[in-house]
């Protein structure tokens, strides 16, 4: 039962992702004053830049055709190591090390493909992605620290009912943070600029097009969606039946894509030189939280 | 007339001592006779000529003591093929690789106007800062986005600009040797077009030098109506300006509802006008078809949209903390290298054309001004403007009440003689030097805002943060298209 739940959530989000995207384009231009894309743009996009043809710099290797195939594979693997049913049936697959390895490993891939090609602003992106990824691997290991804390292991479990309100409260807000840094969202990057010398990931991909560019796409909104998701599954408390918790955090990745629309109309970018000061805050959080559950103060 | 010896140090010191007095340059212009004029707007409003008569194709640069005209005096070397003598740095400005060697576009009558272009791979040598670590970072020709011609060349250092060298004047349209020859009569569509932004300020330039030229002075009534389309501009270039600010920081409900706000009152513009872009509106003693109560509700409806979009850009603590203490332009390099407008005015200058305009003669104007130089005092320049030009619309506006047809008068077919005219462009000063003998353009030498300008954009740049320069570039808003001969 349990895995076929998982099993069945995983194709969900995954299938799901475009229209999540989707969600957060149309909130953002309705909270600007425009009209915006249909829900269903994102689909529309895929299967276009799907059908295009294919090109390739001259100067650049196969790593610059492969990268896009394994940022894909790993982001799929990432929807398939959250416990979408809110419980874990085993442990392994859904170790918090692994999907962190998986989000690693696809910065490591997209940040040599834009060096790849030896383009300006590829080498400016990836410069970028991997100083940024510097500073957000330890906010991420602070801002899971409770559950470590919590539940003594590295499993993707539930926190809530084992802790106060406080420490929760300063684990939700770092995760949140550390995961717009991760996913490339303002007040980090901005995903519509067209300012080439502002661009963090999508310099990196400025070079691709046709069906290299269709999966580095994909592998975006995957990411976007299973990392949503993910805050909900182990910040949130779960129901009893498996089938209705996997239900509902799809229902809640749809209202965060909804919240993250919100927060990027309302803020604009942070100056480059300030983001480790927002990653600064957000391991501090996550680590005083941490250490309120390990002293027991706020048990 | 009789030619003035004047020595190479007299032609230095006389230019000096206008710029020590306070003076503007208007322009530095090539006459096909061998001669160049550096006019001068005097801070009494009057206008003052420098000639230099040639005598072979060298003329003494002045770039050293007044680093301003360096890009005049390689434009002039490029346009003619008179030389500047003691120039530092004569590398292709306006020239394409590709025109064939002694071809010069406004040489003379002989100047062939299709030349054979010669096939070479781009080769424009660039100044860049070498060392270790050091990168050469070119941008454009093309970028993506609306956006017109122009290529930079950065020389960064990790996240940091050392140096940026700009390639502007890249598409050649040829704008005065198409005016040369013609009718000054049917110059007055190309005047219009020559920059989409500052069209108001060019065709208002055309139509005093013609009115100049034949002694006619314009009715009251039609002063009027210039300073209503003339302040109609400033704010459209203002809102748009104001509109790509809080792009570059991806500030979008700013950069969206200040579009939005730029559509309503071109749309306004067009009813009024008869234009969206204001082409085609100014004319040299002709009466324009305004309809004044349509203005004045047009200007209350903007106004009920502008004020929660002020309080939103001004409160906006993000916004505010990206724009401060980036890309400063300091007051002594806006002074020596003739800074223009907005960028001189945020940079602790008060020089607005309009002071010494006697079109606005006799109306009280608010001049903006910011001490610290920075992208945020260009945008708070911009904002006090766009108020300060609709009180002033308001004002007219009360006031002009027409009454009956307008007198309209025909400029005479065989005018002849000199005029040069300036005007306030939402961009900066804006000068048009024009020649006609016997009702035909002999020369018709434009140099508008953004000229002065752009130089010190690449001042600024430097020492700033690449993510930076889209922000700092937007805080000027300069016109490229100003800059394509």
């Amino acid at each position: 039962m349990l895995w076929g739940v998982q099993g069945i959530s995983v194709v969900v989000v995954i299938m799901m992702a475009p229209l999540v995207l989707g969600i957060t384009q149309v909130v953002k231009a309705r909270l600007q004053g425009r009209r915006g894309p249909s829900l269903w743009w994102g689909y529309w996009v895929l299967a276009k830049t799907w059908g295009k043809e294919t090109t390739v710099p001259e100067y650049s290797s196969w790593i610059f055709r492969v990268a896009p195939s394994i940022s894909l594979a790993a982001m799929i693997l990432v929807a398939g190591t959250i416990p979408w049913a809110g419980r874990v049936p085993n442990s392994w697959p859904h170790d918090l090390l692994t999907l962190f390895f998986l989000l690693a490993l696809e910065r490591f891939w997209v940040g040599l493909a834009g060096l790849d090609s030896a383009g300006t602003f590829g080498g400016l992106g990836s410069s970028r992605i991997t100083t940024l990824g510097a500073g957000i691997e330890p906010a991420l290991f602070a801002a899971f620290g409770i559950l470590w804390a919590v539940s003594g292991r590295t499993a993707i479990t539930p926190v809530v009912g084992h802790l106060s309100l406080l420490p929760w409260g300063m684990a939700t807000v770092s995760y949140g943070l550390v995961i717009l840094a991760e996913l490339g969202r303002l007040p980090i990057d901005n995903v519509d600029t067209h300012l080439e010398l502002t661009m963090m990931h999508e310099a990196t991909v400025l070079e691709y097009d046709g069906r290299l560019l269709a999966e580095n796409q994909a592998a975006v909104a995957i990411k976007y969606t299973a990392l949503l998701g993910l805050g909900w599954v182990w910040l949130s408390p779960s129901l009893a039946s498996p089938l209705l918790t996997a239900v509902l955090h799809i229902v809640e990745i749809m209202g965060t894509a909804a919240l993250v629309g919100g927060i990027e109309s309302r803020f604009s970018k942070l100056r480059y030189f300030q983001v480790p000061t927002y990653l600064a805050m957000a391991s501090g959080l996550g680590l005083l939280a941490f250490y309120l559950v390990m002293t027991g103060g706020f048990n | 007339m009789i030619a003035t010896l004047m020595t190479e140090n007299d032609w230095a010191a006389h230019n000096v001592r206008r710029k020590n007095l306070g003076a503007h340059v208007l322009g530095v212009t090539a006459f096909a006779g061998g001669r160049i004029s550096i006019h001068w707007l005097m801070p009494s409003g009057q206008i003052a000529e420098e000639n230099w008569d040639m005598d072979g194709v060298e003329f003494p640069s002045l770039t050293v003591e007044l680093p301003e005209v360096a890009w005049d005096e390689r434009e002039i070397h490029d346009m003619f093929g008179y030389r500047p003598k003691g120039h530092p740095d004569l590398r292709a400005l306006v020239r394409n690789p590709r025109w064939p060697d002694g071809f010069y576009p406004l040489a003379g009558p002989n100047a062939p106007s299709k030349p054979q272009w010669i096939e070479v791979a781009p080769n424009n040598p660039a100044q860049t800062v070498e060392g270790e670590g050091v990168t050469i970072m070119k941008v454009g020709p093309t970028h993506a986005g609306i956006i017109e011609s122009g290529h930079f060349v950065f020389s960064i250092i990790g996240e940091n600009i050392l140096h940026v060298d700009l390639h502007l004047f890249q598409n050649h349209r040829g704008v005065e040797g198409q005016l040369q020859g013609r009718p000054i009569g049917s110059v007055w569509p190309l005047i219009s077009r020559i920059c989409g932004a500052d069209t108001v300020s060019h065709q208002t330039n055309l139509a005093m030098a013609v009115e100049e030229m034949a002694g006619y002075q314009i009715p009251e009534e039609i002063q009027w109506q210039r300073i209503l389309v003339l302040e109609s501009e400033r704010i459209l270039s203002h809102l748009n300006d104001l509109a790509q600010i809080p792009a570059g920081v991806g500030f979008s409900v700013a950069n969206q509802r200040a579009l939005a706000m730029k559509e309503r009152w071109q749309r306004g513009l067009e009813v009024i006008f008869g234009h969206r872009l204001l082409f085609d509106t100014v004319q040299a003693g002709k009466p324009l078809d305004v309809d004044i109560e349509a203005l004045g509700t047009l200007i209350v409806e903007l106004q009920r949209e502008w004020r929660p979009w002020r309080s939103l850009v001004q409160g906006h603590h993000g916004f505010q903390d990206r724009m401060e203490g980036v890309g400063v332009v300091r007051q002594s390099d806006a002074l020596r290298l003739g800074g223009q407008g907005i960028v001189a005015r945020a940079s602790g200058l008060t020089f607005d054309a309009r002071q010494q305009m006697p079109l606005y003669e006799g109306w009280p104007l608010d001049y903006a001004s910011e001490t610290s130089g920075d992208v945020s005092s260009r945008f708070k320049v911009r904002l006090d403007e766009v108020e300060a030009s609709w009180r002033l619309m308001e004002r007219v506006l009360q006031r002009s009440r027409i009454h009956g047809a307008l007198p309209v008068w025909e400029p005479p077919s065989d005018l002849a003689g000199q005029a040069v005219t300036f005007s306030e462009s939402p961009h900066g000063l804006n000068a048009h030097i024009v020649a006609v003998d016997r009702g035909q353009v002999i020369r018709y030498h434009v140099r508008s805002g953004p000229f002065r300008n752009w130089p010190l954009l690449a001042k600024a740049v430097a020492g700033n943060a690449v993510g930076d320069f889209p922000l700092i570039n937007k805080s000027f808003e300069l016109c490229y298209s100003c800059l394509d001969r």
